[in-house]
């Protein structure tokens, strides 16, 4: 691809890649790895975590190329994969309690409205979203996230989670109307 | 206030409101046209789903860019292993020795093939029929992307004949057919700059 692999259409690069192209797996990996980044560390709670699931996830999205029916599709794909393997990754993270206990402490210090990226800091509409993100509960803010970060369907977050596809709809719905609330407020 | 907690007054869920952001589906749709409670609330969550996409998009600014330390730290531990694909044996020269090559190696001899060729892409490349028995017909299939500008036909038939000379060369394999899928025409490299979310080659 003399002109570049950036421009290569994601259904080109995962064709190839499927192939056995490693280069053009590495090129699919830059494209859409800091979203993937973005997602699992909304879920997970930090960088570091985020890096695990994003490499765990990418060996797995190399391994199961060939089950991809839509080559096209490889974008969401890869973010379903990544949304799973967050949601696994804290599940894993339960058998550690002195881990857990550690997270949460990091999650506190995200809820806590003297953070640095907290609304009354930054005074953004964007820093208020994600300061009333952090104070939903758990399960509301995992929905929200695998949906508007993952782009996921309402199917796809129930078997993540391991609900019902009527229970993810409930907690966006309930998540969804607790921050336009707190939008509406911050305005 | 524009949004309530669960219910509306017109009686309507906000949890129907929400689903149809999502789907486009709702049970009453000519209610929801006319009823103002519904229209408000719906404003409301379209806001909040504009927001959500501006905080994503600094969110994946924020985790960086692609051709970042962090991404080619993920890279260097993923060690991909190859894919050999079926065992596609060759005529030794002595007799006794055994021979052969792999599919992977041929598609990504296609693929070195393609690659030479200005203006195209060579995308996903299968070999029909039994490889591994020796002289059975095999039809090979290649997906491609013309890049914008570029005669398709005319860089579809150079690609047709490079390949024939380059499997006819580099393989044993009879090939009965080599058929080309042409799936994308590329648009040029913008002007612009690319977005933080595009990499750099």
């Amino acid at each position: 691809m003399p002109h570049g692999l950036e421009l290569v259409p994601d259904a080109i690069l995962a064709g190839r890649a499927s192939d056995g192209d490693t280069a053009a797996f590495e090129a699919l990996a830059r494209r859409y790895g800091p979203q993937m980044r973005a997602c699992a560390r909304r879920i997970t709670g930090s960088y570091a975590d985020a890096d695990d699931v994003v490499q765990e996830s990418l060996m797995q999205a190399w391994k199961q190329l060939d089950t991809l029916r839509d080559n096209g599709a490889v974008k969401g794909w890869l973010l379903r994969i990544t949304g799973s393997r967050s949601i696994d990754h804290l599940r894993r993270r339960k058998v550690h309690p002195e881990l857990d206990a550690e997270h949460e402490a990091a999650a506190d210090g995200a809820r806590n409205h003297n953070n640095p990226e907290s609304a009354a800091v930054n005074g953004s509409r964007v820093a208020a979203l994600k300061a009333a993100l952090a104070r939903l509960p758990e399960e509301q803010r995992r929905c929200w996230v695998l949906k508007e970060f993952g782009d996921q369907s309402y199917e796809e977050i129930a078997s993540a989670l391991n609900i019902s596809s009527d229970s993810v709809r409930g907690r966006l719905a309930r998540a969804r109307v607790t921050l336009a609330r707190e939008m509406e407020e911050w305005r | 206030m524009s949004i309530p907690d669960r219910n509306l007054e017109c009686g309507h869920s906000l949890e129907e409101l929400s689903t149809y952001l999502d789907t486009g589906d709702i049970p009453d749709p000519h209610h929801l046209a006319e009823c103002p409670d519904c229209q408000a609330a719906l404003a409301s969550l379209r806001n909040l789903k504009v927001l959500g996409t501006e905080f994503l998009g600094e969110e994946i600014a924020a985790a960086g860019k692609g051709t970042d330390d962090w991404m080619q730290a993920i890279l260097d531990n993923l060690r991909l292993e190859v894919r050999p694909g079926r065992t596609i044996p060759l005529r030794p020269e002595h007799p006794g020795d055994t021979l052969s090559e792999t599919e992977g190696a041929i598609t990504a001899l296609v693929r070195a093939v393609g690659d030479s060729i200005p203006g195209i892409a060579v995308g996903k490349c299968r070999l029909r029929g039994d490889v591994t028995v020796p002289g059975a017909p095999v039809t090979v299939e290649v997906q491609l992307a013309v890049l914008y500008g570029h005669p398709m036909l005319g860089r579809a038939d150079e690609l047709r004949e490079h390949l024939a000379a380059a499997l006819a060369r580099h393989t044993e394999l009879n090939v009965a057919a080599i058929d080309l899928a042409v799936s994308d025409v590329l648009q040029p490299r913008p002007a612009t700059p690319p977005t933080p979310e595009e990499p750099q080659p």
